[in-house]
């Protein structure tokens, strides 16, 4: 298997994220595919990123612009 | 009248930590690499940029390394001479050729050498400060400075007079975010900006002899409720930490703003006095992003913030200091036993929650309106415990000031299975049913009656099987008391014949991380005006109860601390209770009963054991 190199814009573990560990993934560039050296996810660059909304649905005041003090 | 204080912070850094790591994958490591000392020059170059198109002036906290760049020097020269900024150091970024042709160590973190080192590095920093400069510092910093390496620092350098001494509640939970590899085990601190104890860096000086000369500012302003339960680097006012958190959308981040007017919002419970700061090294800044982010988000958060912090100034509601100034503007009206308080409201998960800070010269706490005012954080600061960290203390790494209740690393209200949380709360009970407050979520407001703060609970409703009661909680701070007092009235009852404890109590333990440590020694003490009662320690689940209670004490002396509770009422019953292995927690309460309505009015006092 190809040699696991550092993927665009270091992407994090989107499973590990989930659970606040930051971990940067390696990306496969023969499978097109990122991976987890903790976890043992495994993905596309588009299953990361509909991970990383997944993450960010969380916080429900991430759009809101809050005054009122 | 109200102020709003800021200081913006930047460093030439020219080994950053994660652009170094970036610009090293697949080559061997050379902290020399010309690419990255440019890049880093051009980011710092940027921010300078970026801080000074919107009017706000800095504090260039020039690293070690940078001390050998020409141009780092003279970019310096130059910004101090056209916008006033301050040219202060760090001991952030030692790590260059030089140092480790000196020091011949890889340890980034000044607080973790030897004491030895300590001194030499500091002498070393200075003088070749001076040496560039022609001058010496009067700010520094670091992500921790333990009070040894303070009280060095101002022997030697008594002009120092600001320090950027610790990161607020970075901790086991930074550690665990960093995949178990950032040592930055840093709890229990004020999180905004204090004058410190000579014995502890932590604990806010009680007096002038306890004064250790500096007035520290916490890196960065954070989120006083997701940071309490959530990795540190996140979210605060360092824009690429909230992408790092990723709390935004289509590349706006209102979040920043709203964290920082929070942080405004402090002028009213701090006598017209808020404050905020922004410290972003250029590593977070890299050409081949961050975090998800590419270069131009990282660039833009950073824009947005400090056009921000610009536009408030031009409004005339924020005042820029560099830190020197800060520390001077500060000790003007600092009593030392005034208190720092928030009550700090969620801006991030779309509840309604809030939460309670305090920190004074005795104690800092933190009380959850979600677990209906229970305390969830405690730190003895009235200890003054002197706690050196590095190479050859017993803590090395962990500079955390120790907590005797923390109830997310020690369970709180809620537990597994079996055994007790770390927590001060209250419990209301009639005839073998039992409702404690932490089930009752409610809302607080705060206010001031001369020296009191006061933090007033809306009133909860409990229902019983038979009939439902109204309480209120009020907590009552009065300054240079050590003390709080805390006031639980049952307001409305729908049955007045029916009879209801009310059993104030505290569940504690002590400790820096989630994991136990060896209670044995501690000492459960009751005294009341017919008898007393005590035990030592030892895991055995005993219990004992007296009655006319004057004062429920426990003694730590693994933390050198004494927490005691007394009350006005006469005929009260004081207790404690030991726990097991299982459940390594001691409790002392008070508990009294009424017919109808009724009020139990108990203190709790922090104090130093020795």
């Amino acid at each position: 298997m190809a040699q696991g190199r550092k993927g665009k814009l270091n992407y994090r573990c989107p499973r590990c994220l989930m659970r606040e560990i930051d971990m940067d993934m390696l990306y496969d560039g023969a499978a097109g595919e990122y991976y987890c050296l903790r976890c043992s996810f495994v993905g596309p660059e588009s299953q990361v990123l509909r991970l990383n909304a997944q993450f960010r649905a969380k916080y429900l005041d991430r759009t809101r612009r809050i005054t009122d003090f | 009248m109200t102020t709003f204080y800021l200081t913006v912070i930047h460093r030439p850094e020219m080994v950053p930590e994660y652009l170094q790591k970036g610009a090293e994958a697949g080559k061997a490591e050379d902290i020399a690499r010309s690419e990255v000392i440019r890049e880093s020059l051009d980011i710092f170059r940027t921010q300078q940029r970026a801080a000074h198109e919107n009017g706000i002036r800095t504090t260039i906290q020039m690293t070690y390394a940078s001390l050998f760049n020409d141009e780092a020097v003279s970019l310096a020269r130059d910004h101090h001479s056209k916008y006033g900024d301050e040219i202060g150091s760090t001991f952030l970024g030692l790590q260059c050729r030089q140092f480790r042709e000196k020091f011949a160590s890889r340890e980034l973190a000044i607080w973790l050498f030897s004491m030895e080192d300590k001194r030499r590095i500091v002498d070393e920093v200075f003088g070749k400060f001076e040496e560039v400069f022609g001058f010496l510092p009067t700010s520094t910093g670091s992500y921790y400075m333990d009070a040894e390496l303070v009280n060095y620092v101002k022997e030697r350098y008594p002009a120092v007079k600001a320090a950027v001494a610790t990161c607020w509640e970075e901790g086991p939970k930074a550690y665990h975010n960093a995949n178990n590899s950032w040592y930055t085990l840093l709890d229990g601190g004020p999180w905004n900006p204090w004058i410190p104890s000579r014995r502890n860096i932590h604990c806010p000086a009680s007096d002038e002899s306890d004064d250790i000369g500096i007035v520290a500012i916490p890196h960065l302003s954070r989120d006083l409720m997701a940071v309490f339960d959530g990795p540190g680097s996140y979210y605060g006012t360092h824009p690429q930490n909230i992408l790092r958190g990723m709390v935004y959308e289509d590349r706006e981040i209102p979040y920043f703003m709203n964290i920082v007017d929070q942080y405004r919002s402090m002028a009213k419970y701090n006598r017209g006095y808020a404050y905020n700061m922004m410290f972003v090294g250029p590593g977070w800044m890299s050409r081949s992003g961050r975090w998800e982010a590419d270069y131009d988000f990282l660039l833009k958060s950073y824009q947005d913030g400090m056009s921000y912090y610009g536009q408030l100034k031009k409004e005339g509601q924020a005042v820029d200091l560099t830190m020197s100034e800060f520390a001077d503007a500060y000790r003007q009206d600092r009593p030392y036993t005034r208190p720092e308080c928030t009550l700090w409201k969620d801006i991030l998960y779309g509840s309604k929650r809030q939460q309670f800070w305090f920190a004074d010269p005795w104690m800092r706490f933190c009380l959850d309106m979600n677990q209906g005012g229970a305390m969830i954080d405690l730190r003895p600061y009235a200890a003054k415990l002197i706690r050196p960290c590095g190479v050859g203390t017993q803590h090395i790494q962990d500079a955390s000031y120790p907590f005797i209740v923390q109830s997310l690393y020690r369970a709180g209200y809620f537990t597994h299975y079996a055994g007790e949380g770390a927590v001060k709360s209250c419990k209301l009970g009639h005839s073998g049913e039992e409702v404690d407050l932490c089930a009752c979520r409610t809302l607080a407001s705060f206010s001031e009656e001369g020296d009191t703060r006061v933090v007033t609970l809306d009133p909860v409703e409990i229902g019983f099987e038979e009939f439902t009661i109204e309480v209120q909680s009020i907590f009552r701070l009065t300054e240079g008391t050590g003390e709080i007092e805390i006031v639980r009235t049952i307001v409305r009852t729908t049955d007045p014949d029916a009879d209801v404890a009310v059993d104030e109590y505290i569940t504690a333990c002590y400790g820096t991380t989630e994991y136990p440590e060896d209670l044995t020694g501690v000492r459960l003490m009751l005294k009341g005006r017919l008898g007393s009662e005590s035990i030592d320690y030892a895991y055995e689940c005993r219990e004992a109860a007296v009655d006319e209670i004057e004062s429920a004490e426990v003694l730590v002396p693994q933390v050198d601390t004494k927490l005691s509770m007394r009350s006005d009422a006469k005929d009260a019953v004081g207790y404690f209770r030991e726990g097991v292995a299982f459940s390594p927690m001691y409790t002392i309460g008070i508990k009294k009963t009424f017919r109808g309505t009724g009020e139990l009015r108990t203190w709790l006092r922090v104090e130093k054991a020795s």
